[in-house]
């Protein structure tokens, strides 16, 4: 196991809370009607996205799945430009085109998350054959939860994969619940690596609500991709607070074991604490930080002016404009 | 010039372009050593290697996935899809990503790849292996839809397709692939979203595409004996499509006939139709004619198959018709 660093530790803990934070001010910005569209948060599920950015490099391929907001500012993107862009601003960084299930930053090497949940699973394969062929050694990363095992995407780019000992690492989150479907309901096994492991790509199980589990699990997928060993799978079992469309459905039992006895943030911090890492105040200090980082982002969103009409039209081909309402 | 097949000219352009450009790839099922199915990769795993002639399993949304991914890091892959009536399989791929990713990231990333297929019916091939396909396209913003009908064209527009920088649905019709014709050695384009007068006539025009051609052609040819001057016009590009050379025709003809061999509803006649109305209306002397297919799928028995879609005759009661024979 690689060893964390107290400064790692603590440089995970607060990306946990900026994660946790973002999460919470989009959630009550779109309950005030502020956020357009539909809206999914990754509550829960900070440790595993903590984990995740703190293993990959800036040139690495990320296609962060529709809980993954704290991904994309984690990988690089400045936070204002991805809350923009969930506002529907001209500022957002795909200029308001986008939205929650379409940001990407090229410049981070994000290729954007996905509508159709699971299929841009072979473009992250297809993104892995393009750097092999040009003798890259970046990673492609791809986020997908529980509920796309069932797609045939995840199988083909699973099969190709490991047949083209393709970069991909394929990175589940298992939360449970494909909407309001338990996962054992509708696929053969409870445990998605199973899938993995009968495509011969090396697959782990992580509990995804503990912070350093996860980022040593992330840590060796990661150095065994990098390596040129082909493709890797960790399964990261965790579960999100956020209900489905009419609210709750989960045994209250449940609710309260992640929301409280199993918490990835207060297990961090009972961690910490007992390791002596940090004091009681100085973690306090960094939820604040936190907090008020993330309220800036709001505020700039908020103040951002809406897009100009003409992107509506533009960039739908390369070499020639398509005809609008004025034309 | 040399007189080659389709075939031929189209793995002429590959082999062209591969060698040129160290980006350029193929994938797709059965295309390594054995060439693909109807040959048009054939030499090329020999002279390229398996590397860059890749060949898959029956992953058709892997093909398009990889093919798309691939170019979103500068790679110019060519996928085939042996044959147009699997693409449902990959249906998302093209339709939500490849013709995508541009307009939805707002320009950061592009899609240059070309998904060369084989269509069209006439050879007894039943229902999963003789569709037109470009209907089920043609409501899809960013896609670009090509259609070769000889040597010549094919292989320009295979290489103009190649370096093109948008995803491009390239169809190759079976019926047409042992066909010959003089094709320059070397590399040359033919422009993309420029269709062709392949006849020029003065009293009705008579728009085409692949096969269709040769059933208007010899329809022009019969008719021209009873006074009736054709116009025969080659989209080429079938999405978008060229409207400036069809309705400077129309204008200088007057009357139009869109022949095409997919079912008529809701197809590429159906747009051409809509469009030489709202654009050309005063110019009309009769209404648009559009000579296409049955609502039907495409039957097994060659007789059967026969009779539900547009040929040479069909085409020549159409002209009549609009002509006011």
């Amino acid at each position: 196991m690689p060893e964390v660093s107290p400064d790692q530790y603590l440089a995970l803990f607060r990306d946990m809370w900026r994660v946790r934070k973002f999460e919470q001010a989009l959630e009550r910005e779109f309950k005030r009607g502020k956020v357009p569209g539909m809206l999914h948060v990754g509550l829960g599920q900070e440790a595993t996205l903590a984990a995740i950015a703190h293993s990959l490099r800036k040139e690495d391929g990320i296609f962060p799945d529709h809980r993954c907001h704290g991904l994309l500012f984690l990988k690089g993107t400045p936070g204002k430009k991805i809350m923009a862009e969930l506002f529907g601003r001209a500022t957002g960084i795909c200029s308001g085109k986008g939205g929650s299930l379409h940001s990407a930053d090229a410049s981070v090497n994000n290729f954007g998350d996905n509508g159709v949940q699971g299929s841009y699973m072979v473009t992250a394969l297809g993104v892995a054959l393009g750097w092999k062929m040009q003798g890259k050694n970046n990673v492609s990363a791809v986020v997908v939860g529980d509920g796309t095992s069932g797609r045939g995407e995840w199988h083909e780019s699973m099969n190709l994969a490991s047949v083209w000992k393709a970069p991909v690492f394929f990175i589940c989150v298992n939360n449970g619940y494909a909407i309001s479907t338990p996962v054992g309901f509708s696929h053969a096994t409870e445990d998605l690596v199973d899938f993995a492991k009968s495509y011969k790509i090396p697959a782990v199980q992580v509990d995804g609500n503990d912070v350093l589990a996860s980022f040593q699990a992330t840590q060796e997928a990661v150095a065994h991709i990098r390596a040129g060993k082909g493709p890797y799978f960790v399964e990261y079992k965790t579960w999100r607070w956020q209900g489905m469309f009419s609210g709750e459905f989960r045994p209250a039992e449940e609710v309260k074991y992640y929301k409280e006895d199993h918490e990835p943030i207060a297990l961090a911090k009972a961690d910490l604490l007992k390791k002596g890492i940090a004091s009681p105040e100085q973690l306090d200090a960094i939820e604040k930080e936190a907090e008020a980082e993330i309220e800036e982002w709001v505020s700039y969103a908020q103040n951002s002016p809406l897009p100009d009409p003409a992107k509506a039209t533009a960039n739908v081909y390369i070499g020639w404009e398509v005809e609008s309402w004025q034309s | 010039m040399a007189v080659i097949t389709t075939v031929q000219a189209l793995n002429d352009a590959l082999g062209l372009m591969m060698a040129e450009d160290q980006r350029v790839y193929c994938l797709g099922e059965d295309i390594g050593k054995m060439g693909g199915d109807f040959g048009v990769t054939r030499g090329l795993y020999d002279e390229f290697g398996g590397e860059r002639v890749r060949d898959t399993p029956l992953s058709e949304a892997a093909i398009i996935g990889a093919a798309v991914g691939s170019a979103m890091v500068g790679m110019r892959p060519v996928a085939e899809i042996m044959f147009a009536d699997f693409i449902g399989t990959c249906y998302d791929q093209v339709v939500n990503n490849a013709a995508k990713v541009h307009y939805m990231f707002d320009g950061q990333f592009r899609a240059p790849i070309v998904i060369r297929t084989a269509c069209g019916g006439g050879f007894g091939g039943g229902p999963h292996h003789s569709q037109q396909i470009e209907g089920w396209f043609m409501n899809v913003p960013g896609l670009v839809i090509v259609a070769p009908s000889n040597p010549h064209d094919a292989k320009g527009l295979l290489i103009a397709s190649i370096e093109d920088d948008n995803p491009i649905l390239f169809l190759e019709h079976k019926a047409l692939y042992r066909q010959k014709g003089e094709v320059p050695e070397g590399k040359y384009t033919v422009p993309l979203r420029k269709a062709k007068v392949v006849r020029p006539g003065k009293d009705i025009t008579v728009v085409t595409s692949m096969k269709t051609l040769y059933d208007a052609m010899a329809a022009a040819n019969e008719l021209e004996a009873e006074g009736i001057s054709v116009e025969v016009i080659d989209l080429r590009t079938l999405r978008p499509w060229d409207h400036q050379t069809v309705l400077e025709s129309v204008a200088r003809t007057g009357r139009a006939i869109v022949v095409n061999e997919a079912p008529k509803i809701g197809g590429l006649a159906a747009d051409v139709s809509a469009v030489i109305s709202e654009e050309a209306f005063s110019y009309l002397k009769a209404p648009v004619m559009r000579v296409c297919g049955l609502d039907t799928p495409i039957p097994f028995s060659l007789p059967l198959e026969k009779l539900i879609l547009p040929d040479k005759d069909r085409v020549k009661q159409g002209i009549l018709k609009v002509c006011g024979k």
